[in-house]
Order: structure tokens, then sequence, then C-alpha cells
């Protein structure tokens, strides 16, 4: 889902609890360049708010890296 | 579902009388929620004063405002001269990196976390490696 609403981005997602709806994952995307680390998350936020809106993603913990 | 333009006053006030303040769950005392705890716990080894207001009571309003305010919804929120910097995750790799102490205008705190860390042994800080040609 991140990977397609940011093409190019590297995602690394973990199950932090093992009930697969808290989530934590770390996105690496060309598309961060020059962007703050507050639009950075609304991306990655953006690309899953469906998942987040019917309760399969509780919560979800966000780390941006801009690429390599 | 549009944010009451009252609370949205309120909050809009609030935010320009409090150069840095955190929206929470519980109380700077009590925090309610692991998250809100982190940043408080930041915010405090910045040693900066900050306002702290309990979401809790009034969380569905304030998500409303807060999503028009700055296209934000989950709580805490730590905002810096009226902006949204971020919440927990955000909060505490800026406060790592040096980058809140800077926006706080404080001395980064030599306790910063993850004292675990040492600097010089960082493989991507070092400088590249000179080999000598044969």
């Amino acid at each position: 889902m991140i990977a397609e609403a940011l093409p190019g981005a590297e995602v690394q997602v973990s199950d932090e609890t093992g009930g697969g709806d808290h989530l934590r994952a770390i996105v690496r995307a060309p598309q961060f360049e020059g962007k703050s680390r507050i639009d950075q998350h609304r991306m990655v936020r953006a690309a899953v708010q469906s998942r987040m809106d019917d309760g399969s993603i509780h919560a979800l913990s966000i780390q941006t890296k801009p690429s390599r | 579902m549009a944010a009451n333009p009252e609370l949205k006053q309120k909050v809009e006030e609030v935010l320009k009388d409090n150069p840095v303040l955190l929206f929470m769950k519980g109380t700077p005392e009590m925090p309610r929620c692991g998250f809100s705890m982190r940043v408080v716990g930041v915010l405090e080894q910045m040693g900066t004063e900050y306002g702290a207001i309990d979401v809790l009571p009034i969380l569905d309003p304030l998500r409303e405002v807060t999503g028009e305010i700055s296209d934000w919804r989950t709580f805490p929120q730590l905002y810096v001269n009226g902006e949204l910097v971020g919440g927990a995750d955000i909060v505490e790799e800026m406060a790592e990196s040096g980058e809140l102490a800077e926006l706080l205008g404080v001395e980064q705190p030599q306790t910063a976390t993850a004292p675990a860390q040492q600097e010089p042994t960082d493989p991507q800080q070092s400088p590249p490696l000179q080999v000598d040609g044969a």
C-alpha cells in the first residue's frame, strides 16, 4: 500500500505486538526529499488511511528516512 | 464532520499564547498514554517551558479541530510557534538528532535519548577509509 502510493519507496513493516494491528513502518522514499518530517509522516499516513479508518490497523508507528 | 467553530477558535488562541504546546492524553504529572508520556519526557529533558492540554475530556471534537488546523487527528501533538511538529515518533527522532533543541532554541541536553549510542562508532558518520594505492 505504501509502496504503491510512493513509487520507489523502500518499506519495512513490522508487527509490534503480534496481533497484526499495531504496526511499525520504516519508509525510505525519494518523495521525502525537502519535506518536513510531519509532511513525510502525512504522506505515509495518507497511504494507509483506509486501513486505519476500517480499524484493521489500530496503531501505526512511522519512521521516515530520505532516500539513499 | 466539521469542527466546532468555537472550539477551533479557542484552540487557535491557545496556540497563539503558548509557543510550545502539547496536546496529550492525561497531564504531564499523570500521562494516560505511553506516547504522551514519551513526549512529556522529551520536553522535560529539553528543560523548556510548555503548555499542556489534556485532550481526553474533549477527544472527538478536538480531533476534528486539529484535523482542520493541521491535517492530524491523533494525539499527542506537539506544536512549536503554532506549527505542528509531530507526535511521539517525530519528537523523539528530532530530540535525538538535535533538531528539536534547535527548534526550541535550547541547548541539546547531554543526556539525550539513547545514551547507549556512541557517536564515534556510527559507521556512517566516520570518514571514509583511505586506502593507499599499491
